[in-house]
């Protein structure tokens, strides 16, 4: 007993040597924005953590940082997972990062209370370098509340192409249709690239869509890869006025009710017991070869082409009877109203919405730069990487879904994510329409509480 | 004390066994995903075998994501409260259990009622109350609130000062020991197996916080373990392989810990009869 | 003993207990304090706080999803600290014997509750996967554990219970421990068989024991969180996992109400108290003292 009480007195003592040193390492209170010797300022930025994205940002503000050597930026990445609490909760004691990402379904709120630097004065001349969807997306009653730093562009269907080449499939100019199937060519194609564990596709008799070998797609409730896509290239609104409007807009509900078919009535789509809460089901399957089309967006490409052992491609996303129209979103870094280094942040803001200050971010090929004249070294990375990414941006090109913002849209999001699952898992009580309704219905109360 | 039925020890053993199996698969699941490459464990199912087994997402976490600093941080966090606190908490534990003072009941019960407020309200006045104070982002900022003593540990040490027989600590106070001497060389040796267990339970709970180091740092300077974990992910991928390698580092030191500490805690834990 | 020696006592107890009394009077009772003052405010955290009287009181009670929560989380208490206590009895008991190898056992039981609740939730949620989980595989049979209304609170009271077995098991097997070997030897001469010795000597001796582990488990059982976040978030399938925690965040979080948020904390809190002190009520008359 005695010898075991010596070791553990040394051991804790070693520890709290370890702990003294780390904590002298590096000073008794971290940097945080702060006002170092000679004047120097310390510019703080914030994203979402993505190690690739702060990289391209360190790239970038190291170039900054030369121009102007009396400024630093410090980039801070902050939990996804956990971004929007740590915003509010930092925003609401005054305090946060100098600069922070934000995007559309979060930003109106700190809009409205003054929290966010007024963009379309401060910069006004530097807006027109600026891709416009995403100058629009931010725009509030006039004002812009931001610097769009990326943009997603269109949506497309990777496909994979061995599987697609057994089926003898086109996928290059598919057309789907809620009324009239005749004109629907988009499902016989996919019934042909789903197949289940007795080896009968979709079309032949026999098939048993509760036991799928192969999935055709990837149809499941989500509203950025799928949904939205359709409602929007079917000429419907999915919300409107800072309301939702999926049910009570007839063409908006005509196209979910198509998704919803291709999953419980068609069995084209895994099922929602395997996709509700679980995003990353669809493109774990595609990725294993077990399904042959994956309609996504460029946030997914640097993952497919890193771990796709098979060969695949890039194809329009079907055209609905309104043409070829996705949802599209941006990002912009916003500047913190109440940043106690309003001019060091307005020069950093100036230069990530500068041309020379977005080169870097399009370059890492890891985001598509809201900067017009920055874009290219995007393409060109791919280029190099033997993809041709053009089909992604090319996607707007017939429109893109108008999605007004809901401001408090968080509110009732998760409670709508949930009776949309259960949408998808069979289990509407009645006809979908009227579970869409109910849906609409609880989330629109849930906003003006 | 032990009955040496070979029966006995037949079921000891199965059920043991059975137990240890079903604790140990979602770690083995766990390690074996960390030993996959990101790619491997993108393109075949989760219960697929690492083929080739790959040490890449240690060696990424400790050189690209900062890993090493993290593990320094909450190393140094969990030391200096484990010792400033567990030391306030046997002080407050022992006037509670045997010293007399009005309010005292009262206060105690108060201490308790702070356990059942769930964590996730009082985090924003306490925040609020920080940044106003110029704490964010600092090393204080993270220990502060836990440091002066916790009502659990408080809680268990006073079941147990209480059973400690009366007649040893009757016999220091004839001595002629003032409270502070008969605490030091009569309660507290007799506690230490108490003590050790406190220890642990404390640093296992302060190395896996996570909701208030998160709020009260931003970024990657004082990152603990569990948030330098969170920010592996991004919005589109899980990295489930350096999540898994991240974990995989972080209950490493506890283990540690625990195999040092756990002859000591287990001579007893015994809590005797409550007053 | 005299009045001044009385008064020293009291300025020792005080002063004993000052470093950790303000440590809770600045970090526990003043937020719980400002906590119960938002509860009669209307606040979302960037415009200022507005007095709104009893309304969140009245909205808090009369949100069924909320009153619903409360009923979910009192079902798997009701399920898992029963369960855990007898599995954590059951182990600890075993545990005492003191087998060659009790030592490395101990210490693997533990890993579940020393390891950080997020990274399990999430391998729990691949082994409980519908395609590809190793429940499903291992059983042969496609059964949808999370995404079923009827499975998904089971599953989480399976997770649960099994984080927790180990660290139940510890305070029991030490509690056996000290049990005094006459006693056991006193029963054993008197004709006692195994389990008679059982039932009415160790586990009456154990109540003290029981009675801080079903207290401690209560209160931390009531406030699970990042289990159920990891496996069921958005409350599961038809809000078969709403618990109390999860209605507080989405409360505090997604619709920045914090005003109802705090109601929430508050309705929580007073449960437990209720809990406790019945917990206590029923020990206190029936616990046994040391025999020494």
């Amino acid at each position: 007993m005695r010898s075991s009480t010596r070791t553990l007195t040394r051991l804790v003592a070693g520890l709290a040597g370890i702990a003294a040193l780390a904590v002298g390492l590096s000073g008794c209170s971290g940097p945080g924005s702060s006002d170092g010797p000679g004047g120097k300022t310390t510019v703080t930025f914030r994203i979402w953590s993505d190690d690739a994205v702060a990289a391209a940002y360190e790239k970038s503000f190291d170039s900054f940082t030369r121009a102007n050597p009396q400024i630093t930026v410090k980039v801070d990445q902050v939990p996804w997972a956990n971004y929007w609490d740590t915003l509010r909760t930092d925003l609401s004691a005054g305090s946060g990062d100098d600069i922070f990402w934000t995007n559309a379904y979060n930003f109106a709120p700190y809009a409205d209370n003054a929290k966010l630097v007024d963009i379309s004065s401060a910069l006004k001349n530097e807006v027109d370098a600026w891709e416009p969807s995403a100058v629009t997306q931010y725009t509030r009653k006039g004002t812009l509340w931001g610097v769009p730093q990326l943009i997603d562009g269109g949506k497309v269907l990777y496909y994979n192409k061995e599987l697609v080449g057994k089926a003898g499939v086109d996928l290059t100019d598919l057309a789907w249709n809620p009324e009239h199937t005749a004109d629907d060519t988009f499902l016989p194609a996919l019934k042909k690239l789903t197949v289940d564990s007795a080896g009968r596709t979709a079309d032949e008799p026999g098939f048993d869509g509760t036991n799928l070998k192969q999935y055709g797609f990837n149809a499941s409730n989500d509203f950025d890869a799928i949904i939205g896509n359709f409602v929007g290239s079917n000429g419907g609104l999915y919300q409107s006025g800072g309301k939702y409007t999926f049910a009570s807009n007839a063409k908006a509900e005509q196209a979910i009710e198509y998704v919803v078919n291709l999953v419980d009535k068609y069995h084209v789509a895994p099922s929602a017991a395997d996709t509700n809460g679980n995003a990353d089901f669809t493109r774990d399957q595609f990725l294993q070869g077990k399904l042959a089309v994956f309609e996504s967006g460029a946030y997914n490409l640097a993952t497919i082409h890193s771990s796709a052992k098979f060969d695949w491609g890039i194809a329009p996303i079907p055209a609905g009877p309104a043409g070829r129209i996705p949802v599209t979103n941006s990002i912009i870094a916003a500047g913190n109203a109440a940043s106690k280094h309003a001019d060091a942040t307005l020069k950093v803001l100036r230069w990530i919405g500068s041309e020379k200050g977005s080169l870097a971010l399009g370059a890492s090929g890891s985001l598509i730069p809201a900067v017009t004249a920055a874009q290219g070294p995007y393409f060109a990375y791919w280029a190099k990487q033997g993809v041709n990414a053009k089909p992604i941006v090319d996607g707007v090109a017939d429109g893109t879904l108008k999605n007004d913002i809901i401001p408090n849209a968080a509110a009732t999001s998760d409670d709508l994510t949930t009776a949309l699952d259960e949408i998808f898992a069979g289990r509407s009580n009645g006809s979908i329409a009227a579970a869409l309704k109910a849906a609409q219905t609880a989330a629109n109360a849930g906003l003006s509480e | 004390m032990r009955r040496t039925s070979r029966r006995a020890d037949t079921i000891t053993y199965a059920v043991l066994i059975a137990g240890l199996l079903i604790t140990l698969v979602p770690f083995v699941q766990s390690l074996l995903t960390a030993l996959k490459t990101p790619e491997q464990f993108a393109s075949s199912p989760a219960t697929a075998l690492p083929n080739p087994v790959t040490l890449q997402n240690f060696g990424d976490l400790l050189s690209r994501y900062g890993f090493l600093r993290a593990v320094l941080v909450t190393l140094a966090v969990v030391v200096t409260i484990v010792v400033v606190q567990v030391t306030c908490s046997v002080l407050a534990a022992y006037a509670f259990a045997r010293l007399r003072f009005p309010g005292r009941d009262a206060l105690f019960w108060a201490y308790l009622g702070t356990l059942m407020v769930p964590a996730i309200v009082t985090t924003i006045p306490l925040y609020t109350l920080f940044a106003q104070a110029g704490l964010r982002d600092t090393f204080w900022g993270i220990i502060a609130p836990s440091l002066l003593g916790s009502p659990y540990a408080v809680f268990l040490l006073r079941q147990h000062f209480l059973a400690i027989p009366h007649d040893l600590v009757n016999a220091a106070t004839l001595d002629g020991a003032g409270t502070l001497r008969t605490l030091w060389s009569i309660a507290v040796p007799i506690s230490r197996p108490i003590i050790a267990t406190l220890v642990v339970i404390t640093a296992v709970s302060h190395w896996n916080n996570f909701l208030w180091p998160l709020i009260i740092t931003s970024g990657g300077d004082w990152q603990v373990l569990t948030v330098a974990t969170a920010s592996l992910q991004t919005q589109y991928n899980g990295n489930w392989t350096l999540v898994m390698a991240a974990a995989v580092i972080s209950l490493t030191p506890l283990l540690a810990l625990f195999l040092v500490f756990q002859r000591q805690i287990v001579s007893s834990l015994a809590i005797r009869g409550i007053r | 003993m005299g009045a001044r020696a009385d008064r020293r006592e009291a300025v020792t107890g005080y002063a004993f207990v000052l470093p950790s009394f303000v440590g809770f009077l600045a970090f526990l009772a003043v937020p719980i304090a400002v906590v119960v003052w938002l509860s009669f405010q209307h606040w979302d955290l960037i415009t200022p706080a507005r007095f709104v009287g009893v309304q969140n009181w009245l909205s808090v009670f009369a949100d069924d999803r909320f009153v619903r929560s409360l009923g979910i989380t009192a079902l798997f208490v009701a399920i898992a600290v029963p369960l855990q206590t007898a599995f954590g009895l059951l182990v600890g008991v075993l545990l005492s014997r003191r087998v060659p190898g009790s030592g490395l056992f101990r210490v693997a039981f533990l890993i579940p509750w020393i390891s950080a609740p997020l990274t399990l939730g999430i391998v729990w949620k691949w082994i409980f996967a519908p395609t590809d989980g190793l429940l499903n595989a291992v059983i042969g049979h496609r059964v949808e554990w999370l995404a079923s209304p009827q499975l998904v609170l089971g599953s989480i009271i399976f997770v649960a219970v099994w984080s927790n077995v180990g660290y139940v098991s510890l305070f029991f097997a030490a509690g056996l421990g000290a049990i005094p070997e006459e006693v056991i030897e006193a029963a054993r001469i008197d004709g006692a068989g195994g389990g008679q010795t059982f039932w009415r000597i160790q586990l009456p001796l154990l109540r003290p024991t029981t009675f801080f582990v079903l207290v401690t488990s209560l209160i931390s059982a009531f406030q699970i969180f990042d289990t159920v976040y990891a496996l069921a978030p958005n409350g599961g399938p038809r809000g078969a996992a709403n618990v109390v925690s999860g209605r507080i965040y989405h409360e505090a979080f997604q619709s920045f109400d914090f005003g109802r948020a705090s109601v929430m904390a508050l309705v929580l809190m007073l449960i437990l108290v209720v809990a406790t002190v019945a917990s206590r009520l029923y020990f206190s008359r029936r616990t046994e003292y040391e025999l020494s």
